[in-house]
């Protein structure tokens, strides 16, 4: 179906990451206690090498939590932070000072566990409105070039296809400086499964 | 000076002095570099996996066909094998807590560039590889200087 409408398939796949992504973002808000709001989802079928440009740059520094699926549906997972968000989530969870270069253990574990419960509300959002369980690897986080944040996942990718899907979901909050998005990247099989799902339940 | 060309993911480009190469963001990817100091001719290519498969689409994207093929392309661009010095930069473990099948992909990608290049053979002159950080690497191909920068950390010149 992704080859005979891609047009179509897109717009199914932006709603789909859209009621994920809202899911996360209310989780997110809620620990955080400010409103975060959704931006509009883009996603785009592009060649590898333009993902991280797509992004915004390779060399900008981020926070990124990235995990897997296991189950029978395949993707790649992330949720990245610019680095004063990052540093501003820290500072709100854990009342330190905010050293990026240098995370202590807390800070670390902090970082993952905000990705990881972002993460998992975005799976059951979007694992429900499909009927397909989603089991997710445990996350792991690191602050560093965007570009290295991505290769992880787009090694998974590349040892298949050439060119990717990218949904990407912003959130923003709306009285304080803080923003980041949410990036999924299915593979091909696990992007079919979806449509499929998605257009039965038309 | 004219802005230094960026190779990306699965990318391969060769260049004479005074233009310059980089490569942004290198997490488990690597950066294979080549340079023919009589010619100051220098080649960058951008690889993402180790082997690659039998029917190959993206010969640049895998160390083992991007090495050779860089090495090809360099010595259409007058650049003499028996000359080459090869630079290593990339191959970082991004998520070490991750257990996932591509976990430490960047190790072997390096091992990879590594064997293929003593096919050759080309002497490997300077390396900043592995370990967990990402890095951005510049080729500047008057010198055949490779600038190496991490974040949070002092710049390197090899």
């Amino acid at each position: 179906m992704a080859e005979e409408n891609p047009g179509k398939a897109l717009e199914i796949i932006k709603e789909f990451a859209n009621i994920g992504a809202g899911s996360a973002a209310t989780a997110l808000g809620t620990m955080l206690d400010v409103d975060l709001m959704n931006d509009v989802t883009s996603c785009n079928i592009m060649p590898l090498s333009q993902v991280p440009e797509w992004l915004g740059g390779a060399e900008k520094i981020v926070a990124g939590t990235y995990t897997q699926l296991c189950g029978s549906l395949k993707s790649g997972i992330l949720v990245v932070l610019p680095s004063e968000s990052a540093i501003m989530l820290l500072k709100h969870l854990t009342k330190e000072q905010v050293d990026l270069s240098n995370l202590n253990e807390l800070q670390r574990s902090c970082l993952k566990e905000v990705g990881n419960i972002c993460l998992c509300w975005y799976l059951i959002a979007v694992s429900k409105m499909v009927d397909i369980d989603m089991i997710p690897a445990p996350p792991d986080a690191t602050v560093d070039l965007l570009g290295a944040v991505l290769d992880m996942p787009l090694a998974a990718l590349g040892t298949k296809v050439d060119t990717v899907l990218a949904v990407h979901t912003c959130f923003k909050a709306l009285d304080k400086e803080f923003e980041g998005y949410f990036l999924m990247l299915p593979e091909d099989q696990t992007l079919k499964v979806i449509l499929d799902r998605m257009e039965s339940k038309r | 000076m004219k802005e230094p060309c960026v190779v990306g993911i699965g990318q391969l480009a060769v260049c004479h002095s005074p233009e310059q190469l980089s490569c942004l963001g290198l997490g488990s990817c690597v950066a294979v570099i080549l340079y023919d100091p009589q010619t100051r001719v220098g080649g960058m290519v951008h690889v993402l996996l180790p082997k690659a498969p039998q029917k190959v689409d993206m010969e640049a994207k895998y160390a083992d066909t991007g090495t050779r093929k860089l090495v090809k392309e360099m010595t259409l661009n007058g650049a003499v094998k028996d000359r080459m010095v090869a630079k290593l930069v990339g191959g970082a473990q991004m998520f070490k807590n991750l257990n996932v099948q591509f976990a430490n992909i960047g190790r072997f990608n390096v091992l990879e560039v590594r064997k293929t290049l003593r096919e050759f053979p080309i002497k490997i002159v300077a390396e900043d590889t592995e370990g967990d950080r990402g890095r951005s690497a510049l080729l500047d191909s008057a010198t055949g200087h490779v600038t190496v920068k991490k974040v949070f950390s002092p710049t390197r010149v090899m």
